[in-house]
């Protein structure tokens, strides 16, 4: 565990003139906050990141995650990203670090730990897991028009998003996906209505799906496929 | 005395002192009395009417009114139930017979009755509401003789005897008849409908009821109709001759109801002479009949329509599907014209030209033709052959009908962008090989593809006319400026296509002989000097020429052959002898094309100008070929593998049909995008109904493949789901 004590001030203050009014809206949003609070946050941040990016990059995203003792393919890491609403899949930056972490009302790494099955109850609200669950797939978007993913990944995704909710659905789904021959990648509006599909059908006997409703395609050929397979 | 009062005079009215003579009225009366007596016993003549109606009248006056009147009632009272009994008494035939002299009786002495108490029934009658004299008289008679219980039921059996006896063919007194019924319409139609009407209609639908019955089960479908015609005619007749106007429309109805409702289904299906049976013979008297007949009952136009529609389903069926018919698809068609022409003249002889019917024909033959996806295809090689030989010869109002027939079918497809595909290659085919035989009958016809189609689909047909002109200019032009250079050298015969108007051709590599290649470099350079900008390609899979040849034995022939055959006849210029490889390097066709053209010219009796070892049927990669010193032919002219528009081969349809699905998708995504640009929302199932029918008349849309594009379409960010409603749409500007 590297912990670095040397505070950039420079880089701070740079920071904070040429994010001025992001900043002003932070430390004005965060009146409960003190600043020593948040001159933990930053330190934090310094301690994980790549010297020459100021990033938090893969490697740092790896020593936190051991740091907080989960595994970096937890879905709890996802759901921390999503909380700091991370743009970049393997990387935060340190306005995203900062926002997360002021959220969540942790300056350190025990209280980070602690934090965390808190935040799990929290994305798992029906009222944000819409969100969260539309927010994995964006992103696992990583080139510049990218908008769509591979099968294969797109099926550890929903295991990791919506395994422990809707298992028997994924599982079933995912076996589909990986027979099927017609698509090869799935877009947002697939996987959306996936989510729509595991809330509002009937499972395992799908008896109230409608195909003459707008269902994507791909879920009318997944209940076709289904159907056949268990009649 | 007092002062006299003065009196004023007063003038009284001077009255009769009458007596009142109590037995006054009692001797008037006892006068009127012994009147009327003597006017039902036909004394009239000596009676005075002025006497009695002065009589009558002072009965009246004297406040005797009552009197009168109940001794009117009572007095034809009397007499008529004398009358009931001498009717009674009346034998047989002469019952209605004395029934109606004595009802002329009675009215004539009603007359005189009525007339002699004039002055009672205008007075005394409305003020006290009782009934005036004509009506007591006719009121009477009903309860005293109609209704009398001897008279009642004999009348009603004797009436309704008569009229079955005429219904078995019997001639009866048709003016007695008319009398006895005028006379209880005249009793008020109450007695008229209870005492006759009602019985009679129970009763004539008994009997017909009985009587097709007995038809049902020995006539055939044409003889009952024949006879229930007559039944209903005889009826009409019957009631136009001495009933009541009001009862026609009821006793046609029981007939209709029981000689043609009743047994609609039974005839309709009767084995052998039912209704398909007369549509197969073309029975029109018959069909004309059941249609006159059953649109009078309900249902029976559409239970004939319901039979009528799914007999010309089957047979369609049978039609489109039955492999031998598939063979040609010249005569695939012409059945299908022969087929429809027939119903037509059916709908029109006999069913009146009825729409609905006209529908229900329209309906099936859209049904059956898409049931063969060739249909298409078929329709187009059907006009290919019209255009190159079927219409020679024929006039040009016969052109026009054919032709319009041929549009009446292409209206029935539902693919009619699969016939657009086609038509453009047969077109195309046509118009190269200079093989049609009216210019005018193919504008005509694109004339109402344009009508039927709109300007889209025939404007790059158009343009292949066009093409073919221009190049006719083009040629002059280049003969013009260049003929004198030529000399003795090959001609040169140009058609310049557009790109995009003519049906899509790879360009296929061919090397032209050095005999053709300046003089094609030349055209080239004339036609860009004309037209700058623009890129010609050879495309030596569609030309053809014609090659002076003369052979070892000092036999002479022009051959007429395809480009590709040309190119290789050259080499043999400079070579008695060529492999298979050889040729192949020299002219850089592809193998499949090289082989089927040397195919053509070595291995075909009559046209095997060239000479292959070995002599096998097929051309292998190590054959050699030699130019045929033994050809013959009776012909001068003769020609080599001739392009005609043949059925596509399987793998050829695949590739078309597929193409035709590529060439569908931007088209629905255009329809999806129209529509939802101008309803900015709209929900799945009105967006999939709106887009199948805005395509309707290109081809019909498949569901599934229309939802493919729309989640295409939300890819690219064109739509996007609502958030709320699944099921709606929306449109990103």
């Amino acid at each position: 565990m590297r912990r670095s004590s040397t505070r950039k001030t420079g880089q701070s203050n740079s920071a904070a003139s040429v994010n001025s009014s992001a900043t002003d809206l932070f430390r004005s949003a965060s009146s409960k906050a003190t600043s020593k609070e948040l001159e933990r946050i930053d330190q934090l941040f310094y301690s994980y990141a790549n010297r020459s990016s100021n990033l938090i990059d893969p490697e740092g995203i790896e020593v936190l995650c051991s740091d907080v003792e989960v595994d970096h393919t937890d879905v709890r890491i996802l759901m921390l990203a999503w909380k700091m609403k991370a743009e970049k899949q393997g990387y935060f930056t340190l306005e995203e670090w900062r926002r997360g972490l002021k959220a969540l009302r942790t300056d350190t790494v025990s209280k980070l730990k602690k934090a965390l099955p808190e935040l799990e109850k929290e994305v798992r609200r029906p009222s944000n897991f819409v969100d969260f669950y539309s927010y994995a797939f964006q992103y696992c978007l990583t080139e510049e028009k990218q908008k769509s993913i591979d099968i294969e990944s797109i099926c550890e995704l929903l295991d990791l998003v919506l395994g422990s909710q809707f298992q028997a659905q994924v599982d079933s789904f995912v076996e589909y996906l990986k027979t099927q021959n017609d698509y090869k990648v799935i877009n947002m509006d697939q996987w959306m209505g996936f989510f729509r599909f595991c809330n509002e059908i009937s499972f395992p006997d799908l008896r109230n799906y409608d195909p003459e409703l707008a269902w994507p395609l791909i879920l009318d050929n997944f209940v076709e496929w289904r159907r056949a397979k268990h009649s | 005395m007092g002062s006299q009062k003065k009196r004023n005079f007063q003038i009284e009215a001077f009255k009769h002192r009458v007596v009142v003579d109590p037995k006054y009225a009692d001797k008037t009366w006892k006068i009127l009395e012994h009147a009327i007596h003597e006017i039902y016993n036909h004394n009239a003549s000596g009676l005075s009417f002025e006497e009695l109606y002065r009589n009558a009248y002072n009965m009246v006056l004297h406040k005797f009114g009552e009197k009168l009147y109940s001794g009117l009632v009572s007095t034809m009272t009397s007499h008529l139930k004398d009358i009931s009994k001498f009717i009674e008494a009346a034998q047989g035939g002469l019952f209605l017979e004395e029934l109606n002299r004595k009802w002329a009786d009675h009215n004539k002495a009603l007359q005189m009755i009525r007339d002699i108490l004039m002055y009672m029934d205008r007075t005394f009658i409305p003020s006290t509401h009782k009934t005036p004299v004509h009506e007591l008289g006719l009121n009477l008679w009903r309860d005293n003789i109609i209704h009398s219980s001897k008279i009642q039921t004999r009348l009603l059996n004797t009436l309704l005897e008569l009229v079955l006896r005429e219904r078995n063919g019997e001639v009866i007194n048709r003016g007695l008849m008319r009398n006895i019924i005028k006379m209880l319409m005249d009793l008020g139609s109450s007695v008229y409908q209870e005492d006759f009407e009602k019985p009679f209609l129970e009763v004539s639908a008994d009997f017909y009821r009985v009587e097709s019955q007995k038809f049902i089960e020995c006539c055939d479908c044409a003889d009952y109709l024949k006879k229930a015609e007559r039944r209903l005619n005889e009826e009409m007749e019957r009631v136009s001759q001495y009933l009541d106007a009001k009862s026609e429309v009821k006793i046609t109805n029981v007939v209709e109801k029981e000689m043609i409702a009743n047994h609609m289904l039974r005839l309709v299906h009767m084995e052998n002479s039912g209704l398909v049976n007369m549509l197969l013979d073309d029975k029109y008297d018959d069909l004309g009949r059941m249609y006159n007949l059953f649109r009078r009952v309900p249902n029976g136009l559409s239970t004939i329509r319901e039979v009528m529609t799914s007999h010309i389903r089957d047979t369609g069926k049978h039609l489109v599907t039955d492999p031998e018919r598939l063979r040609d698809p010249v005569e695939f068609v012409q059945r299908l014209l022969d087929e429809k022409d027939k119903y037509d003249r059916i709908i029109g002889s006999s069913f009146n030209n009825d729409k609905t019917f006209q529908n229900a024909l329209t309906s099936s033959f859209e049904y059956f033709i898409n049931l063969n996806p060739r249909s298409p295809e078929f329709i187009s090689l059907f006009v290919d052959d019209k255009l190159r030989k079927g219409l020679k010869g024929v006039s040009e109002e016969d052109v026009e009908i054919i032709l319009d027939k041929v549009m009446m079918l292409f209206r029935y497809l539902q693919e009619k962008d699969v016939f657009e595909k086609y038509y453009k290659q047969h077109l195309a085919k046509r118009l190269l090989s200079g093989k049609t035989v009216s210019d005018d009958a193919e504008r005509s016809l694109i004339v109402k593809l344009k009508t039927e189609c709109g300007y889209q689909f025939t404007c790059k047909l158009e343009g292949m006319f066009t093409d073919m002109k221009t190049s006719q200019d083009t040629m002059q032009g280049f003969n013009s400026a260049h003929g004198a250079d030529l000399g003795d050298g090959p001609t040169l015969a140009v058609t310049v296509l557009t790109t995009g108007s003519w049906p899509t051709q790879p360009s296929i590599t061919c090397n032209l002989p050095t005999e053709m290649l300046a003089l094609c470099e030349k055209f080239r350079s004339y036609y860009l000097g004309t037209h700058t900008g623009r890129r010609l390609t050879w495309q030596t899979n569609m030309g053809t020429a014609d090659i002076k040849a003369t052979f070892a034995k000092g036999q002479k022939h022009e051959l007429h052959v395809s480009t590709y055959q040309m190119c290789v006849l050259m080499l043999f210029n400079n070579a008695d002898r060529l492999s298979y490889k050889e040729i192949e390097q020299a002219t850089e066709i592809p193998a499949s094309d090289l082989k089927r053209c040397m195919q053509s010219m070595a291995c075909v009796k009559g046209k095997n100008v060239l000479r292959k070892e070995p002599m096998s049927k097929d051309i292998g990669e190590d054959d050699v070929f030699f130019v045929n010193d033994k050809f013959t032919n009776k012909l001068y002219k003769v020609k080599i593998g001739t392009v005609v528009a043949q059925k596509e081969t399987e793998p050829e349809k695949q590739e078309t049909r597929q193409r035709v699905e590529e060439d569908r998708k931007p088209q629905i995504e255009a329809a999806i995008v129209r529509i939802m640009k101008s309803r900015r929302v709209l929900d799945h199932n009105n967006l999939i109904a709106e887009v199948t029918k805005q395509l309707q008349s290109r081809f019909l849309a498949n569901p599934v493949e229309i939802k493919k594009r729309i989640e295409s379409l939300i890819e690219r960010d064109f739509l996007e789901r609502d958030n709320v409603d699944r099921k709606l749409y929306r449109y990103l500007a």
